[in-house]
């Protein structure tokens, strides 16, 4: 058995010269915190220069050493207050591993480095590197307040100039952006949206009409995807900005580093796991690219978190991830107990496995179910061309739900899933806001393989061949489908074929092919897929990013049931195939739900989500499994890592578990 | 012998010229692109990514363009003798291969030296006592070697580490010297774990030449010019070294020449399997993500290699066996 974690005397001396500070303000200060963010001055001597916030002994050092300010300067005047379990004590390395540059969100999900972050049950949108933010009545203009005093890594202050950086230098460059993502789009005319600086540290967001999503898409501003935060450090990254640097420097630097264009070279510094230099907002900062053996993230001496008793966060020193060429190896390293926490990469189908090996790998596993919707989802191309008998049928709304009868969802369950998560169609969870009742989260799930035959005989398809198989009205055609599925991610393979083995018994011929997903995503795009089989994780949020219900989502992100409908909107109406009334109607659904908030946002959202059941376009079969990353192995000396959790890629699961609040116990 | 050398340089960069095409076309062979790969894994984790910002990726990356304007670029760039970058790692390919190029080539060597070292006694010991006991325990032993594929050993010892003594067997290094700059106790810490690579990847190779040493030099045993020299009283073990096993290891020396290439690329699944830090799962990664400027330098590589390599064995093999020389004028 290997110790997973060694203690040096420095770390331990570190341990309990914080443990006495604590102590020490505690005789001053009340022991218990309010919850609010306000927190008293310690009633400090007069002639005594107490420091309000404490820190962690490797940066006490630096600050004796003259080669950081103090702690007090560092943070801004208003710190975030972020609460756990328990007080933590500073210091150790969480191990963890990933995959590569391919799995560079594995990084951003742990710092959800952003303007504004999730709650950890995804409810609500909380300030994070903001201090606080607003709407109009109309919810036409959003206002964001930044932190007074606050510091990028480098000890530069984040002010509303960093996020008109952006706005102006980076959105509204043509080289940068090519074309405008449509959150910041108005739409009335398609023109951008129009961001104003208020002051220093305030900057606002008008829209032409009403739009309830700004928060949600704020929080999901940070990197994620490579894509571009709303705040970049402006200072720094205006030396590889074609607007602020000689035309000629600026190609000698492209040409160094490389690449072709200055927009290759400015996405790439931008980028702080592929440029550690670039300064950050994070508990953690990049110290090297994730290109590497090992990404070591180190703390951020400028972080603005503090926890309930004024200590500055995160509590652990330095987080390691280390590479692994695939996730089977990555696997068998966390069933050893050779990581602190992980949960990215850990395979459902090893659970098993990891119970089983708790006690030796000196681990305890957490699951934290999916958000909603639904793990192995059956969708039913709408628009299907190649054969107008079977485009027809799988039109058919009758033909859709005798097919759900027909699964027996709990052979899946225990076969596919362990026993794990329940049968539900796509719909949130029963604690989220837009869930819409029992009724519809199990509305035709039951196994009923005779109501199934019924409704089949009924549609006209009540002749069989010697094979019995059923076929088409007034024709010798058998019905035949094909189930597209990918090899990943999920069980899926194994899903689709207990699914055609049920809809074989009642007369319908299902062929699973399994592809890979590269062949898989092209022909969803080319509307080659009859029937596929994805994850439908999008409920939670089916107001902003892509959700996959929407038409209007691209097949890169979405599922099958539209493709030509999705080529119509894009073009314009140009193009593809006009949609259904009913598929109209969840566009207008989703776009009016934009514009409304709270109660009435929630009532539009089960509006959305009753049509999307009873027309079962996409059929569920087992959901709120852990499927993607919801198997958590936590080493048995990491604390305040929640039992429970929101679980969802726009909370940035594990981040909105506040990942800067964990620590070591001695 | 000099002009045979001289023709095979003079071809060298029309058939490098040939392979890189046809390198960058297979590559690019399988539907969708570095971006379709990149937006599949994105879509593994539930994110889903806006057209406007796939279109500016597209830009960012350079697939906007067409296929020979992608290859030009990257011919350009091996013209100025550098590799181009990565489009995944977005850093230069060269900078990639070199980190992982001494741990491939220290690997690589070690097998190669534990496969020679094993199996030219082995072979020459059951060749010599034909169908005695250890002749039968090396047989069988051989078969199972040749009949394992490695990665399915590799898997297997891996669980027996783990199950019997606790150790994850992952890796050349333990997880704090990955990245440590090298000193005596890394060097120590890769000792602990490279012996296991260096078996797996050796044993199919040790069963192979140890069955081929024993056939070759059962071949020559018999032949006339043994039983002459015995007659001569030639000692025994001087006879055998350096007359028959001498002619048994030709076809070994002709396999050289596939080792280079080899040397260079480890072994894909193997590596891949026991996360070891070496090019092959770079390689593999580089295909499946199909990031064609990093698989497409390592692949051209890897055909210099082995038209080096088969250069190499061919000016040996004259070397060693003086008949070949007599063939070649």
């Amino acid at each position: 058995m290997r110790s997973s974690r060694r203690i040096t005397p420095l770390a331990a001396l570190g341990c309990f010269l914080i443990l006495s500070l604590l102590l020490a303000g505690c005789g001053s200060t009340p022991t218990a915190m309010p919850t609010s963010t306000a927190r008293p001055l310690p009633t400090a001597e007069p002639t005594i220069e107490v420091p309000k916030y404490a820190e962690a002994p490797i940066l006490a050092d630096e600050v004796k050493a003259g080669k950081l300010p103090p702690v007090d300067e560092r943070l801004p005047e208003n710190p975030l207050v972020e609460e756990a379990e328990s007080i933590g004590t500073y210091g150790g390395t969480w191990r963890r591993g990933f995959l590569g540059p391919s799995d560079y969100n594995g990084y951003i999900r742990i710092v959800a480095d952003s303007l504004l972050v999730f709650s950890p049950d995804g409810t609500q949108v909380l300030p994070k590197v903001a201090e606080s933010y607003e709407s109009s009545a109309d919810f036409k203009t959003w206002t964001i307040h930044l932190r007074k005093g606050g510091k990028w890594s480098d000890g530069s202050p984040l002010t509303a100039d960093d996020i008109m950086f952006w706005y102006v230098d980076v959105l509204n460059n043509k080289d940068l952006m090519p074309s405008v993502p449509s959150w910041m789009k108005n739409k009335d005319d398609g023109s951008t949206v129009q961001v104003a600086k208020v002051d220093d540290y305030t900057v606002s967001w008008t829209y032409h009409s009403p739009n309830t999503t700004w928060p949600l898409e704020i929080a999901n501003k940070d990197n994620g995807d490579r894509s571009y935060p709303v705040f970049l450090p402006a200072t720094y990254m205006k030396q590889f900005h074609t607007d602020y640097v000689d035309a000629a420097k600026l190609n000698q630097m492209v040409a160094d580093a490389g690449f072709k264009t200055w927009a290759e070279l400015f996405a790439n510094k931008k980028n702080q796991a592929e440029n550690p230099e670039r300064p950050g907002t994070a508990a953690w900062i990049p110290t090297t690219a994730v290109g590497k053996e090992v990404m070591v993230m180190k703390r951020n001496p400028y972080y603005m978190g503090v926890d309930t008793a004024g200590n500055q966060l995160p509590y652990i020193d330095e987080v390691r991830m280390i590479y692994f060429a695939d996730a089977a190896s990555l696997n068998v390293a966390a069933i050893a107990g050779e990581f602190d926490e992980q949960e990215r990469q850990i395979n459902l189908m090893n659970y098993p496995v990891f119970k089983e090996n708790e006690i030796k790998g000196m681990y305890k596993i957490i699951t934290w179910p999916s958000f909603g919707g639904g793990d192995a989802d059956i969708s039913f191309n709408q628009t299907y061309a190649k054969d107008a008998d079977l485009g027809k049928l799988l039109q058919t709304k009758d033909f859709r739900i005798a097919m759900s009868y027909a699964i027996n969802r709990n052979a899946i369950k225990e076969t596919a899933f362990m026993g794990l998560g329940e049968p539900r169609q796509p719909v949130p969870a029963p604690n989220h806001p837009f869930y819409p009742g029992d009724e519809y989260a199990k509305k035709y799930t039951e196994y009923d393989a005779d109501k199934a035959n019924q409704m089949l005989d009924a549609i006209g398809l009540d002749k069989k061949n010697a094979d019995g198989i059923r076929l088409y009205p007034g024709t010798n055609k058998p019905v035949q489908i094909e189930i597209s599925v990918v090899p990943a991610f999920g069980p899926w393979p194994d899903v689709a074929q207990l699914i055609a083995a049920d809809w074989n018994k009642v007369g319908i011929q299902a062929i699973v092919q399994v592809r890979e997903r590269a062949l898989h995503f092209q022909m969803r795009a080319s509307n080659d897929l009859q029937t596929e089989i994805w994850n439908q994780d999008t409920t939670g949020f089916p107001f902003t990013g892509n959700p996959k219900l929407d038409p209007r989502t691209a097949m890169s992100g979405g599922i099958t049931v539209w493709p030509l409908n999705y080529t119509w909107y894009s073009t314009g109406g140009k193009e593809g195939m006009e949609p259904s009334a009913d598929a109209k109607k969840i566009v207008e659904l989703i776009d009016k739900a934009r514009t409304v908030g709270g109660a009435e946002q929630a009532a539009v959202a089960q509006e959305l989500f009753k049509l999307w059941v009873d027309n079962c376009y996409e059929i569920g079969t087992i959901g709120l499994t852990p499927m993607v990353q919801g198997v958590v192995v936590v080493s048995n000396n990491m604390m305040n890592v929640p039992t429970a959790l929101g679980n969802d890629w726009p909370l940035r699961t594990p981040g909105n578990g506040k990942p800067e609040t964990w620590y070591f116990k001695s | 012998m000099l002009r045979i050398i001289l023709q095979r340089l003079i071809l060298l960069p029309i058939l490098l010229i040939l392979f890189s095409i046809i390198v960058f076309w297979l590559i690019q062979a399988p539907p969708g692109d570095f971006l379709t790969s990149y937006l599949a894994t994105v879509a593994s984790s539930g994110s889903s990514i806006d057209d406007a910002q796939v279109e500016a990726m597209k830009v960012q990356f350079g697939l906007d363009q067409p296929f020979h304007i992608q290859y030009l670029r990257w011919m350009e760039n091996l013209l100025h003798g550098n590799l181009g970058l990565s489009l995944e790692y977005q850093l230069p390919n060269s900078q990639l291969i070199g980190e992982r190029l001494l741990l491939t080539v220290i690997l690589a060597l070690l097998s190669f030296l534990f496969t020679w070292a094993i199996a030219i006694p082995a072979g020459i010991y059951s060749a010599l006592h034909k169908n005695s006991i250890l002749d039968y325990f090396f047989t069988i032993v051989n078969y199972f070697g040749v009949a394992t594929p490695n990665f399915m050993l590799a898997l297997i010892l891996m669980w027996l580490a783990f199950s019997k003594f606790g150790v994850s067997i992952t890796n050349l290094f333990s997880s704090n010297f990955i990245d440590a700059p090298w000193s005596w106790a890394r060097v120590v810490d890769l000792a602990k774990h490279i012996w296991l690579p260096m078996i797996i990847l050796g044993i199919a190779g040790t069963a192979r030449l140890t069955r081929i040493m024993r056939a070759n030099l059962l071949d020559e045993l018999h032949k006339p010019y043994v039983v002459a020299a015995r007659a001569k009283g030639l000692p025994e073990w001087k006879l055998i070294f350096r007359y028959p096993v001498r002619l048994a290891l030709n076809p070994l020396i002709s396999t050289i020449g596939w080792y280079l290439p080899q040397l260079f690329s480890g072994s894909l699944i193997v590596a891949t399997v026991m996360n070891l830090p070496n090019i092959g799962p770079l390689l593999l990664h580089a295909l499946t993500q199909q990031d064609m400027y990093l698989a497409g330098s390592i692949l051209l590589i890897y055909c210099f290699l082995t038209i080096i390599g088969t250069l190499i064995s061919d000016i040996l093999l004259a070397w060693l066996d003086p008949r070949i020389r007599m063939e070649g004028a």
